[in-house]
């Protein structure tokens, strides 16, 4: 009698054992689809022109991609967490302004306006955390709201585009050590946060609030905490895409910010993000985020309208849509 | 010994409800202690007071004799008391370590989690309670029902309780897996804590309680030693009645004409070649262990996921590739499915809403909608089916598991459909409501709907089906007719043979 029930439960089990590899890479199959796409683009690219494969290439991508992808990142913990934040143009654009303008070339002054900048975005993401979490209001109108109140005031500090950065602002933007510029080691030390943050307990924490909200909030999880922690943390992020644009612009813009707000989704979507929350990494944001810089080269490489960017960008980013809910559709299917 | 745990005259309103009116317990460490009633009677309130999820409005609670007023699911949890919801608290993307260690992680100087030690403790915890087939690694989200379920119970031992409450944990659980927890419960018990546990089965709460309280609409109304007390007794303090029988009379109602034609059907591996005939007015049972193609076989009959096999509908083919096309015209089939509360119902719809969902068409004009129809159509359900509501505009997740389950129903019922799919109908429901969906069921066999019903309960399908279709490895093992229809015969095809059908 017990050997039958054991044998009824060993048959059944190959339909459940045997598909781990499958679902190994059916729940990587979006990040694998964007290096795939990443590695063809560089390809194309690297046929088109010369130079291609090499350092010089590397640091100018780098830098081209940078600004994009620390606003990027903060949007990736945020869209974890199941949220949005369009916050992050109103930050951008106000971080640049105020770097742009008050700096000055006295080192004290630039460091504190540069730590003010630092806070004053973290500042931004507490005030939506706390509006989401205490008024129980929608991120995406709550970020939408305080997206338009800076940049307002975005236009007041500097209604054109215009300041100066100092000189040695400048030079740091453009430095380079063992071959590397700046940017690189920036966006090494970026990754290096990645892997720390996303095995924290606070990483685990929004991941899963992404997956589960109410299971998540059962089991001990403070909602106000995580949704201050997810939006400070875009803001903070925001604040350095601001600051590290400066110093490859030289100037302030109180409109620029906007121009990242929907990337930086879309680079994380690109790069396997769920929308859903709960699913997806910085890893493949950042793939995301090079995808679409690549895509910029090429459109300049083919001396073709500037206008087909974002069409290329869109087609990618459906192909990158369909992979994943290809992946989504048969893992449920192999599921029951 | 002193008791553990006193509940002495609790109070729990909900606005104008009164979910508690006078509930009292007294549990002893060491001891397995069920608790008993009907749904509605006020279990689920006390065990989410007890576990911090909900606070009291009145009433003395102490824990080892000092007050206990926990004021979340975490204070509970650090002054011992773990429970195991029947909603399930789990994280889907996380792992099953992750979701046991959740909060708890052990972490690095880093403040990173330190992997090697967290998969060290769950597999010291997976083995010292001898875990069935549990990988640490797996996400959750891949796991079926019943491995939630034992990994909600990970969960709960994970934090060291003194106190486990177990709610309805064996409800999703396959034979074998409840035996498990049965055996764990009684260890646990043995170790000198306290097991609070909930099951509408008394088979089990007679294995393995020492005692029982039994609470009714909100108040307790008895507590026995299990040994010193009879079913009929307990089943009594339950319902405030006698019941007479859970299960209707049975006459053969089927007629000759075939309402549903299934041939060679087949879903994967998972479902292989099945053939069955539902005739109209015929309840067909559909029997086996738990996983093997019963719920394959009803979801490719209501076109969710793709299958193979040819299917008639009252003498026509027919190609089921969505719900939408199963419900459609004059004949369809509907479907009532295991997890009401996510696949059935909107809960935070009314229950109007809800009833009339599946049939907006049927009182729309020139693209509105005719409240004054909706509403008759609405009330004729409420009251056929006995529904209890406040007001149709009642919303649906504020009722009790069995209401729920009617609502699913009438939604049913007001559509065209002649062919019944109902998967297990009756999980987690009371007694007494059980008793009225069954008679319900015979009733719509007698008007000649044709109800195909999967049951994980052996003896509903041996009370209610007129035959039972036994499923064992996706394939058809057995149809047990007149008086092969036993408990006996249906785990005898389910398991016997497994290796020449494998």
């Amino acid at each position: 009698m017990t050997t039958a029930a054991e044998n009824a439960q060993v048959a059944k089990s190959p339909s459940n054992g045997g598909g781990e590899l499958k679902n190994w890479l059916l729940d990587r199959a979006p990040f694998l689809v964007a290096c795939v796409m990443l590695c063809a683009l560089v390809a194309v690219y690297g046929v088109l022109r010369d130079g291609v494969f090499s350092l010089a290439e590397l640091n100018i991508d780098t830098a081209a991609a940078l600004t994009l992808l620390l606003a990027a990142t903060g949007q990736t913990i945020v869209l974890l967490r199941g949220g949005i934040d369009l916050s992050i143009g109103g930050v951008i654009s106000l971080g640049t302004v105020l770097a742009a303008t008050q700096m000055g070339d006295n080192p004290w002054s630039a460091t504190f306006w540069v730590l003010l900048v630092l806070a004053a975005g973290a500042l931004v993401g507490f005030v939506n955390g706390v509006l989401i979490t205490v008024l129980k209001l929608q991120p995406f109108l709550v970020t939408l709201a305080t997206w338009s109140i800076l940049s307002g005031a975005a236009l007041i500090v500097l209604p054109t585009d215009g300041g100066a950065l100092p000189t040695a602002w400048m030079a740091f933007g453009n430095a380079t050590w063992l071959g590397l510029s700046s940017s690189v080691w920036l966006l090494a030390g970026l990754i290096c946060f990645w892997l720390w943050f996303r095995r924290s307990r606070l990483g685990v924490a929004i991941r899963a609030t992404g997956s589960n909200e109410r299971s998540a909030f059962l089991s001990g999880v403070s909602p106000l905490w995580i949704n201050v922690a997810t939006y400070g943390l875009s803001g903070l992020f925001a604040a350095l895409a601001a600051l590290y644009l400066t110093t490859q612009t030289g100037a302030g813009s109180p409109t620029i910010g906007k121009d990242y707000i929907l990337p930086s989704v879309t680079a994380a979507v690109i790069g396997g993000l769920s929308l859903f929350g709960g699913r997806g990494g910085l890893i493949g944001t950042t793939i995301g985020a090079f995808i679409l810089t690549i895509i910029g080269n090429l459109v300049f490489v083919l001396r073709v309208s500037s206008y087909w960017q974002p069409i290329v960008s869109g087609v990618i980013l459906l192909i990158a849509v369909l992979a994943s809910s290809t992946a989504e559709k048969s893992a449920r299917n192999s599921l029951t | 010994m002193a008791d553990l745990l006193t509940v002495t005259g609790v109070i729990k309103h909900y606005g104008g409800i009164i979910a508690l009116s006078d509930a009292n317990l007294c549990a002893r460490a060491g001891e397995v202690h069920a608790l008993l009633g009907e749904n509605g009677a006020g279990k689920s309130t006390l065990i989410q007071i007890l576990s911090g999820a909900v606070r009291a409005d009145g009433g003395a609670i102490t824990l080892e004799g000092a007050d206990y007023h926990p004021r979340n699911p975490v204070a509970a949890q650090r002054s011992g008391v773990s429970a195991v919801f029947q909603e399930l608290s789990l994280i889907p993307d996380l792992t099953v370590e992750q979701n046991i260690w959740f909060r708890r992680e052990p972490l690095s100087v880093f403040g990173t989690v330190r992997s090697g030690e967290l998969r060290k403790a769950t597999t010291n915890l997976l083995e010292e309670f001898g875990f069935p087939g549990l990988r640490p690694s797996q996400e959750v989200r891949r796991l079926t029902l019943a491995e939630r379920q034992i990994v909600e119970v990970a969960k709960a031992l994970a934090r060291d309780p003194k106190v486990l409450i177990l709610d309805e944990a064996t409800s999703a659980l396959a034979a074998k897996e409840t035996e498990w927890l049965l055996g764990l419960a009684r260890r646990f018990a043995k170790a000198g804590r306290l097991v609070i546990y909930i099951s509408h089965r008394l088979a089990e709460v007679r294995q393995i309680a020492d005692r029982v309280t039994v609470l009714r609409n909100g108040a307790t109304v008895a507590a026995y030693e299990t040994k010193a007390v009879d079913d009929e007794t307990i089943i009594t303090d339950m319902l405030g009645r006698r019941m007479d029988r859970l299960f209707p009379e049975r006459h053969a109602t089927a007629g000759n004409r075939v309402a549903l034609q299934v041939r060679g059907l087949t879903v994967g591996h998972r479902l292989v070649g099945v053939d069955f005939d539902l005739k109209e007015g015929e309840v067909l049972g559909v029997g086996g262990l738990q996983g093997h193609g019963q719920w394959e076989l009803f979801q490719s009959l209501y076109g969710i996921g793709s299958c193979k096999g040819a299917i008639e509908l009252l003498g026509r083919p027919v190609a089921i590739t969505s719900p939408r096309k199963a419900l459609a015209g004059q004949n369809g089939m509907a479907l009532v499915p295991e997890d009401r509360r996510n696949h059935g119902l909107l809960l935070t719809k009314s229950v109007r809403e809800n009833l009339t969902l599946s049939v907006v068409s049927r009182f729309t004009r020139f693209g509105l909608t005719d409240a004054k129809r909706e509403r008759a159509l609405v009330d004729e359900m409420i009251t056929s089916l006995k529904i209890k509501v406040g007001s149709p505009e009642q919303i649906a997740g504020t009722l009790s598991g069995g209401n729920q389950q009617k609502v699913i129903f009438g939604k049913m019922l007001l559509t065209d459909a002649r062919v019944l799919l109902l998967y297990d109908p009756t999980r987690g429901i009371d007694v007494g409501t059980k008793g009225e969906i069954f008679q319900l069921m015979r009733d719509l066999a007698a008007k000649g709907y044709a109800i195909l019903f999967y049951s994980s309960d052996p003896p509903e399908l041996v009370h209610v089906a007129d035959r039972i279709l036994v499923l064992r490895n996706g394939r058809r093992a057995a149809i047990l007719e007149g008086d092969d229809r036993t408990e006996r015969e249906i785990l005898r095809a389910a398991m016997i043979e497994t290796q020449g059908a494998a």
